[in-house]
């Protein structure tokens, strides 16, 4: 029987990047579910002990407590530690997300590829045209490349508040420093970004989960779409072959 | 001579859509909200007055109301974000419950037109 040869559609820059990372999927997986287990152990023996000291001791004690003290040192590790862990925690979702994807993106390549294969052993007068690689396909690899960027997006904007304004801010007096601040102090300003960034930031985060939920939507469109084009094919070479 | 049909669009595939445009505009309102109510309304609060002022803000003051906003409003945009993560997820569920019968029909057409790719082989 003939070896069919089934042609290397290599596809462009960025796509190519993508379908070269396809194959990874176990590993990719792996790597989401190792961030979440970080998430957890960070959560276990960081900021749970941090809450915990800043919380040994009573509200007078804790709000007076002096920079630099055990107290304000330990609300200064648990902000610090809410403010990257989150987007951390939510990457690793996405790299789950991303290992989907990348499993159906093989799936969709290697029905494509049985395809070249079944039309490869019909004769050629009778052969199928395959069609091209629908458009669909470089849909969803867009739509997953913007939600892994909003995702890492989200990752560096949490460190760079993790190392600059957050600490700034928290390593300071609650009682003799934080209240008493007045409006148009540097203070204030710390404050602003420290209780607003999460309004926004967590939303941005979750659509950067809808992108990667689109591109998951978009590639089981491809693998369906080829699977009833196959099937249409192969009704019309059977068609063909039968009324000669 | 047998007579093959391709697979039959299935309801789901028809209603996968609705779920995943509903996804979209859940999570859209969500961000929406958050950019344009509560982080503006949190960076009023919060840097615009101080412990103070805050905490003697009168009943039925701004201040109050803008506490109000920052602290009920999460408490239902939360779970409004997770319907639509949870509207993708309907949608991706649906689009895979179609697949099966995709898959039966097409071993179905293959094993009909099997005989005929054999006697009609590439030369």
């Amino acid at each position: 029987m003939a070896k069919v040869q089934i042609p290397d559609e290599k596809a462009s820059f960025p796509f190519s990047m993508i379908e070269g990372m396809m194959p990874l999927y176990p590993l990719i997986a792996v790597m989401g579910w190792g961030f979440v287990l970080v998430s957890l152990l960070i959560g276990i023996f960081g900021l749970s002990p941090a809450v915990t000291t800043f919380f040994s001791d009573a509200k007078a004690v804790r709000e007076a407590a002096a920079a630099g003290s055990a107290i304000v040192n330990a609300n200064v590790t648990a902000h610090v530690l809410e403010s990257w862990v989150p987007q951390f925690k939510f990457l690793g979702l996405g790299l789950g997300l991303l290992a989907i994807i990348m499993a159906l993106g093989v799936i969709a390549k290697r029905l494509r590829g049985m395809g070249w294969v079944i039309t490869g052993h019909i004769r050629e007068d009778l052969r199928p045209k395959m069609p091209s690689i629908p458009r669909r396909v470089r849909y969803f690899q867009l739509s997953t490349l913007m939600g892994l960027m909003i995702l890492i997006a989200a990752l560096i904007i949490g460190i760079v508040l993790a190392v600059t304004v957050v600490p700034d801010y928290w390593s300071h007096s609650i009682a003799n420093e934080l209240n008493p601040a007045q409006p148009g102090s540097a203070l204030l300003q710390q404050l602003e970004t420290v209780s607003s960034f999460a309004k926004w930031l967590n939303p941005l985060r979750v659509t950067g989960m809808a992108f990667l939920f689109t591109a998951i939507t978009i590639a089981l469109t491809v693998i369906i779409g080829t699977l009833r084009n196959q099937a249409e094919l192969l009704i019309g070479f059977y068609n063909r072959a039968t009324s000669g | 001579m047998a007579t093959l049909q391709g697979p039959s669009k299935s309801w789901q595939l028809k209603v996968y859509p609705i779920f995943t445009v509903l996804g979209w505009v859940l999570i859209g309102l969500s961000l929406i909200i958050g950019i344009f109510v509560l982080t503006p309304t949190a960076i009023s609060y919060w840097a615009g007055n101080a412990k103070a002022a805050r905490d003697a803000a009168e009943v039925g003051s701004a201040l109050l109301g803008q506490l109000s906003t920052l602290a009920a409003t999460p408490r239902w945009l939360e779970p409004l974000t997770f319907l639509g993560v949870a509207s993708f997820m309907m949608g991706i569920a649906l689009e895979f419950s179609a697949i099966p019968n995709m898959l039966k029909n097409r071993g179905q057409v293959l094993s009909i037109c099997f005989p005929q790719i054999v006697q009609n082989p590439a030369e």
